[in-house]
């Protein structure tokens, strides 16, 4: 079933590639066709997952050999946190192919690479073999290094291959880190759930503090944190739409999906180790991005830099989780949910902020805030629609984002009380910054140059309505989302 | 079932929102009906005892409860909202009305959740969606970039205070596992104080006590509706609800009330004097409110809950209408200026009413804001006899700026043959049932009604002195003589020069201006050009060196490419095409650079190994 759900996009893909001269219609109905199907199977997957504390932790199994010799094979499984995170993947990637493209060039294979990083993205969340899992961080590289050069704007190349080259170097750190971290097993094996049950580096300081390096730093890259986040707003920037709500809302996760995963699931002791340094990285993240979110004069910009302050909240929760304190094992578990969630959300909201920004730019052609005011007068949908994404992003209770960053600070709270309240400034900049934002862009004075400005489409209004739904419905009653990640992050912190 | 309290007017309202142009009578009947049905679900709620519980997880549950002294605020809320919303839909400007009317139920629905939550969480939740509320509100006619702008001001500001009661949660948890208020009376130590802290100074900034009083009178920008509501029943008044509903938890916290107290007294003064000195109608209001909220923090601080929830009903039924009065007073003259009004003989049945509202609001005897006022010169004797004269100050300094307003509004204007017309019967009809509830509230002068009112609230009603009442009536005279006074020596007071300077919060807002909010806009553009030049400069020195390196690498480049991971290499042959297509002539730098990468990694490991 899950292999299903990888291959599904991928055949997609491929279907699109023989075929370069189908019309931009039938790509785009080929495109969703098959998201939507991969999306279908993994929620039967979610029908079918059982939350219950006496259930084992990774579901629907499947494992085919590959190379015996090397331990290695096509494993997949989920648990509570890879299904979350690739069922929201999957609604992201049909609202980010449903959207229309910014620049209607080579519709065939544009619609074809997104297919392949949707391939990509869902495999890297849902295998259980290290191996397999370094080859789909990668290749997502390749699929947005080539979304954004191609069918970005000005200058984009030059960014999509700053990104690249950025994430290559954090991904080649995680590469040797997970060498030494294989090598240490014996037999030698790539399968992660051996590796969590073993935790092959327990009692190697050196080696361990070493290989955690070199995982911390690749996942810092790509999740990213300060100070290794500066790749992210030119990618973004020079991205279309879409693209930047994939790239901001799944491929950001992944590098946060790995911190759990690998560094927090299978080498236990040397994270605890590190937590402190990992959570003030956090803490810097959190308020350097909001800081300078707030210092930005584009609109896209400011956007990408509250993903540094937001991906700095979830890694302030990795790293309670990860802590060593007896005692706080509910509060740290707490602290994992909402790390956790707030991927889910930050992935549906940010999501939809950037395409929102990306309707913006196709409509002007321009990002920067002062070309912009009014819109709420010829665009009232679209101001309904950026007003609830911006109240969400900056934690408004009621909507997804709140019930992420509530349990993050109050679980950080038991283990490192100061941090989490030094972190509380960013939730208070992020405030200031989207209520700016919003005065900047929709109210005021319309200038002359926007008074033609369209609303949102049918089929704009109709994604946004349902990444918003979501947001609402997960912000009010997040019982069935919090007992899915639960199930998981009960398992690995053991509260 | 006690969540339908809160939910069927966030709900409803949100969907009045989205109405677009709709008819005054219309648009008037929902929003009647919606909070009528409000008001009949608390009084059931109150009579039947609900309560509610909505689970999250193992760990989070939302509860919600009534107690006798939230009982009185749940039933107070739609009370006041009815009046004023739907005043609102008759008097404020048809566009956007829709939106204003909707959202005004969602606010009242916003700090209904307030009142009845019953753990901190829920709290928060509710605490946070009425300052959203207040930032639609008071930006709601958004193309004045103005209007937004204050809203941005207002919500920030309070949102600051917000991170007190996010400390709290945090703390309640970390010490106990739970967000129950019941919970908060097992903690002991640092975890009871930065609960109690905490919640004590997110209530000061709701309340807009000092230093966070300015954004009250941001909040000036919105409708005057709007500001009615947030002064008499909502926003502000859940600054001082809060830690009256907590207080026994919070008052064994050592220093919490004499904190509490120093924060209600320096408002209290601070406020009255600034009232006294503005020239501008709601902003004089505005100030009173705050003044008025900080009497309600010294019934607190001295250990009367009850007394101070009392005197913040009575203040709702008195305030709202004021501010619908000044609405209509600005809507006659075109401006909010005091010195331009004395409209008595153009509308003598509003100025009947203002006087009403305003003598409550001065605390004379016989009337109910003068009654709760005097008992909380009681409850303040008990503290101490200093406390008790400094709150027989601030009395007097509300007789003077209410005299002030009522005489400068509508007192009879020399000028002959104004033509203005005074606002129709159902524009009034909201003003009038909220006076009469002031009117009502004379009873309690009456002893039976003030015991029978106190033990419905489970209050207890503080014994005076008589040397009290008569120092605090001296006050009173002497403030109703100054307002006289000034209102017929000095009526420009406050408009010019240093009164003009003073009247802003004394100068309070420029501070905080020059203190706060220019550093953080410096530091912000400072770090947004750091985080482009410096950290991005590393990177590209970096991005540099690896050139260099990599020139190196150039000549043994065969046999360097070996280690690239076989799968990467797999995939650019692969991808040739495109890339070719994407990148002519810079293939082979980034060949160079992950070469370059690969030895450094490589070095690394080898220094490690």
């Amino acid at each position: 079933m899950l292999t299903l759900a990888i291959l599904i996009p991928m055949l997609g893909a491929l279907a699109l590639l023989v075929s370069p001269r189908l019309g931009h219609q039938a790509a785009r109905a080929v495109a969703v066709g098959a998201s939507v199907v991969s999306f279908a199977l993994l929620l039967i997957v979610w029908i079918g997952f059982d939350t219950a504390p006496s259930a084992p932790d990774f579901q629907f199994l499947a494992e085919v050999p590959w190379i015996p010799s090397l331990g290695i094979a096509w494993r997949v499984g989920v648990d509570g946190m890879s299904l979350a995170l690739s069922l929201m993947s999957g609604v992201l990637f049909i609202a980010s192919i449903s959207w229309p493209m910014e620049n209607p060039e080579r519709p065939v294979s544009y619609y074809a690479w997104f297919l392949f990083l949707e391939s990509v993205s869902l495999g890297l969340f849902l295998v259980l073999d290290l191996l397999l899992f370094y080859a789909f961080f990668d290749l997502s590289l390749v699929g947005m290094f080539f979304l954004i050069g191609r069918w970005g704007h000005d200058g984009a190349q030059r960014a999509a291959l700053k990104f690249f080259i950025y994430t290559l170097a954090g991904s080649l750190a995680i590469l040797l880190a997970i060498i030494g971290l294989v090598l240490s097993m014996a037999p030698i094996t790539f399968d992660m759930r051996s590796l969590i049950a073993a935790q092959p580096l327990a009692g190697y300081d050196f080696q361990g503090g070493l290989i955690l390096l070199g995982f911390m730093v690749g996942f810092a890259i790509k999740t990213p944190l300060f100070p290794v986040h500066t790749w992210l707003p030119p990618a973004h920037v020079k991205a279309p739409g879409p693209v930047s709500a994939i790239l901001a809302g799944v491929l950001l996760k992944m590098g946060t999906y790995g911190m759990i995963r690998i560094p927090l699931q299978m080498m236990r002791e040397s994270f605890a180790a590190y937590a402190l340094p990992i959570a003030l990285f956090a803490l810097a993240s959190i308020l350097w991005g909001a800081i300078v979110a707030l210092g930005q004069t584009n609109l896209k910009r400011r956007i990408a830099y509250t993903s540094v302050n937001h991906m700095g909240y979830t890694v302030l929760g990795i790293a309670t989780a990860g802590a060593s304190l007896a005692g706080v094992e509910k509060a740290q578990s707490l602290a994992l949910t909402g790390a956790v969630v707030e991927m889910v959300a930050h992935g549906l909201i940010t999501g939809a902020l950037f395409l929102i920004a990306g309707g913006i730019w196709a409509r002007s052609q321009t990002y920067e805030l002062d070309a912009f005011g009014g819109l709420a007068k010829v665009a009232p949908k679209l101001t309904v629609a950026a007003v609830i994404a911006a109240f969400a992003s900056l934690g408004l209770p009621g909507l997804a984002g709140f019930v992420a960053e509530v349990q993050i600070f109050v679980g950080t709270f038991a283990v490192f009380p100061v941090i989490a309240a030094i972190g509380l400034l960013g939730i208070l900049i992020t405030a200031a910054l989207f209520l700016r934002l919003l005065q900047q862009v929709f109210f005021g004075d319309l200038p002359s140059a926007r008074a033609g400005f369209p609303d949102l489409s049918r089929r704009e209004s109709v994604v946004l309505s349902v990444l918003l739904a979501l947001v609402v419905v997960i912000g009010i009653y997040p019982r069935w989302l919090l007992d899915l990640i639960g199930s998981a992050t009960r398992a690995i912190v053991g509260g | 079932m006690l969540w339908l309290v809160s939910l069927v007017p966030i709900v409803a309202g949100a969907l009045i929102a989205t109405l677009g142009a709709r008819s005054r009578t219309s648009l008037g009947v929902l929003a009647g009906g919606v909070v009528s049905v409000t008001l009949i679900l608390t009084v059931l709620a109150v009579v039947q005892g609900w309560s509610a519980t909505l689970t999250w997880s193992d760990a989070i549950r939302l509860t919600a409860a009534l107690t006798p002294l939230s009982a009185a605020l749940a039933v107070t809320v739609p009370v006041i909202a009815l009046a004023v919303i739907s005043h609102a839909t008759q008097h404020e400007a048809r566009q956007g009305l829709a939106r204003l009317t909707g959202l005004m139920i969602v606010f009242a629905g916003g700090m209904q959740l307030v009142v009845i939550a019953n753990d901190l969480l829920t709290l928060l939740i509710g605490w946070e969606l009425i300052g959203a509320c207040s930032w639609a509100l008071i930006s709601h006619k958004w193309t004045d970039k103005e209007n937004p702008q204050s809203g941005l001001y207002a919500f920030v500001m309070t949102r600051f205070g917000d991170l007190g009661l996010f400390v709290a949660a945090m703390a309640l948890f970390a010490g106990t596992g739970s967000f129950d208020y019941a919970s908060i009376a097992t903690l002991s130590g640092p975890w009871q104080g930065l609960v109690a802290y905490g919640i004590l100074l997110s209530a000061a900034s709701k309340a807009g006590q000092v230093p966070f009083a300015p954004w009250l009178f941001r909040a000036m920008a919105g409708p005057t509706s709007v500001s009615a509501l947030l002064h008499a029943a909502t926003l502000v008044a859940a600054g001082a609800y809060i830690i009256a509903r907590l207080e026994p938890f919070l008052s064994v916290v050592p220093g919490w009330q004499a904190v509490t107290i120093a924060i209600g007294l320096t408002t209290a003064l601070a406020g009255g004097l600034t009232a006294v000195l503005q020239n501008h109608s709601k902003r004089l209001l505005a100030a009173s409110t705050s003044a008025q909220l900080g009497f309600m923090f010294i019934a607190v601080g001295a250990g009367y809950p009850g007394v101070a929830i009392l005197h913040l009903m009575l203040h709702a039924t008195f305030k709202a209408p004021l501010f619908l009065i000044a609405g209509a007073a600005h809507d006659a003259t075109g401006s909010y200026r005091l010195d331009r009004m004395r409209l008595g003989r153009v509308m003598p049945l509003i100025a009947g009413l203002a006087v009403i509202a305003a003598a409550s609001l001065a605390g004379l005897p016989l009337t109910g804001g003068g009654w709760s006022k005097e008992e909380i010169v009681r409850a303040a004797e008990h503290t101490s006899f200093w406390l008790a004269f400094s709150v027989m100050i601030g009395g007097g300094l509300s007789a003077v700026y209410a005299t002030r307003f009522a005489l400068l509004a509508f007192g009879r204007s020399h000028k002959e043959g104004r033509d203005i017309p005074a606002p129709g019967w159902k524009e009034t009809v909201g003003i009038a049932s909220l006076v009469t509830l002031t009117l009502a509230a004379s009873l309690l002068w009456v002893s039976p009604a003030a015991t029978v009112l106190a033990n419905a609230l489970g209050a207890t009603l503080p014994e005076g002195t008589m040397a009290g009442l008569v120092i605090s009536m001296i006050w009173l005279a002497a403030g109703l003589v100054t307002g006289f006074y000034l209102a017929h020596q000095s009526p420009a007071l406050g408009r010019t020069g240093a009164s003009a300077a003073a009247s802003d919060w004394l100068g309070l807002p420029t501070l905080i201006d020059r203190g706060v909010v220019q550093p953080v806009d410096a530091l912000a553009r400072a770090a947004a050009q750091a985080d482009d030049r410096l950290l991005d400069a590393g990177l590209n020195a970096t991005a540099a060196f690896a050139d260099a390196l990599s020139q190196l690498a150039d000549r043994f480049g065969e046999a360097a490419s070996d280690g690239l991971p076989e799968g990467t290499a797999n995939i650019f042959g692969l991808l040739g095409r495109d890339s070719r297509r994407l990148q002519t002539g810079l293939s082979h730098h980034y060949y160079a650079y992950i070469i370059g990468g690969i030895f450094v990694v490589a070095a690394i490991l080898a220094a490690g190994a």
